[in-house]
């Protein structure tokens, strides 16, 4: 015969089992507002997104209008101010490699837009608004026959095939290619 | 036992083609490397000591390092003094023409790399915005020899129809170290209406804070020609100078060397980036400049 303490056991027992039953029968409100949190969370990413390529427009505005009106000088001084605030922005290294390219300074032009491109991919990405993928592969195709000519005549100079190095590493994440 | 007689032999053998290969400091060769005073002698030394202890240590010899005055650089480096040489890029210029200098490696530093370039300056709100609004004013320049602080601005100048000569009411340069500072700071407080600049050292006071880059006008920038220079001396052995080369291309922000019981990175210590492998006709630009302004190696009396 159980007794009072095996009775409170076995009501105890029903009543989680109960309980649980109630939880797995129970429909799942959660669906919807997962969906909804999905949505949530895509439009705060595009939001932010947003709100980034703007900030950088508006932040680096003086920069381009001095590149646009070929005071690439002051453009590069204006960089290097910016610099302090911002070190270390892709923004920057992609308007900076903008800048001395109309220089004809290749090689830190080269090696300023592959620091930009490895610190954001969205600049290789043609459908970004931050897209750059049209200047540079302007760098690339113009780069790989300058650059290349002088490698053909000096094949033993380092800092040359570095260059050609950057220029191949541009090249392949233009074509969709990883890190 | 003759087996064993004959490896103590071998490892004997071995033991002092070790001992030959350590040579002690002071049975290595001595080469004397000559460094052009940017600012100051002081600051020549406590730049260039730890550059020169790490070539010393790659090259397996002894380097003397010595501060050089510009102005008697030439003069010293043609009696012999120096075997290596760092020099600014019109020295260069200069020395391979006159004394067949080999060129050996370029510094990289700032925005351009191993490139550089020289700029006039005036203050904002001055009013002067072109090389035509220069016409009678003051202007402050760089040490004559310094290609991006005086070569680089006096041919922008000629190039534009304009003679620094009789078009400027007086020009000067400045007494002392750290001319190229004092030149822009000669304009930002007012002493001066314009002057010559070269653009490394503009970027670099911006990036520290001392100006601000709305504070200046920048009247024309020459295009860009390399930057300071190492070079061997002609009568030197072509292996060391190779190695000599591979050692500064080789050179990457971590490599560090012990002096005076410190660690010290080199290029930091150095205030260099790196350095970049150029070839002679890339200095051409700076030539060519050179002609027009008539200025050495090229310059006629």
């Amino acid at each position: 015969m159980p007794d009072r303490f095996d009775m409170l056991h076995l009501v105890g027992l029903l009543v989680v089992a109960g309980g649980l039953l109630l939880l797995v029968l129970t429909p799942q409100p959660e669906a919807g507002a997962m969906h909804g949190g999905r949505l949530d969370r895509a439009m705060e990413k595009q939001m932010l997104a947003r709100a980034r390529t703007d900030f950088l427009k508006q932040t680096y505005a003086p920069v381009v209008d001095l590149t646009a009106s070929g005071e690439y000088a002051a453009a590069l001084l204006k960089l290097k101010e910016l610099g302090r605030e911002y070190p270390g922005e892709p923004h920057g290294d992609i308007l900076r490699g903008e800048i001395l390219l109309a220089q004809q300074a290749w090689q830190p032009a080269t090696a300023s837009f592959v620091r930009g491109v490895k610190g954001n991919g969205d600049y290789v990405d043609a459908k970004s608004p931050l897209s750059r993928y049209e200047s540079i592969s302007r760098v690339v195709d113009e780069g790989l026959r300058q650059v290349g000519a002088q490698v053909k005549q000096h094949p033993d100079n380092s800092s040359l095939q570095e260059t050609m190095r950057d220029l191949y590493y541009l090249q392949s994440r233009l074509a969709g290619g990883c890190e | 036992m003759k087996l064993s007689s004959f490896l103590i032999t071998l490892l004997l053998l071995i033991a002092l083609s070790l001992l030959a290969g350590c040579q002690p400091e002071t049975e290595r060769p001595t080469y004397t490397i000559g460094y052009m005073n940017c600012n100051s002698e002081a600051e020549t030394i406590q730049r260039f000591q730890p550059l020169t202890r790490y070539l010393g240590e790659k090259l397996g010899v002894n380097f003397k390092l010595v501060p050089v005055d510009t102005q008697d650089f030439p003069e010293r480096f043609k009696a012999g003094e120096f075997d290596f040489t760092h020099t600014n890029s019109l020295l260069y210029i200069i020395l391979h023409k006159e004394a067949g200098l080999s060129l050996v490696a370029t510094e990289r530093r700032g925005e351009y790399g191993s490139r550089t370039a020289g700029a006039i300056i005036s203050r904002k709100g001055s009013g002067i915005k072109t090389i035509d609004d220069m016409k009678g004013k003051r202007m402050l320049f760089g040490p004559q020899l310094a290609p991006s602080g005086f070569l680089a601005q006096y041919d922008l100048m000629l190039q534009a129809g304009f003679d620094p000569e009789t078009d400027l009411s007086y020009y000067g340069i400045p007494h002392g170290s750290f001319k190229h500072e004092k030149v822009v700071y000669g304009v930002y407080f007012g002493a001066y209406d314009v002057a010559a600049a070269p653009a490394l050292d503009l970027e670099t006071m911006a990036a520290e804070g001392k100006i601000r880059a709305d504070d200046f006008n920048i009247i024309g920038q020459s295009r860009i020609f390399p930057y300071c220079t190492f070079g061997a001396a002609k009568r030197l052995d072509t292996d060391l100078v190779n190695r000599f080369q591979r050692a500064l291309l080789e050179l990457t922000p971590e490599v560090t060397v012990e002096l005076d019981g410190e660690v010290v990175k080199v290029l930091d210590g150095a205030w260099v980036d790196g350095f970049d492998q150029l070839v002679d006709s890339d200095y051409d630009p700076l030539r060519e400049m050179a002609r027009r302004a008539n200025m050495p190696p090229y310059q006629e009396f």
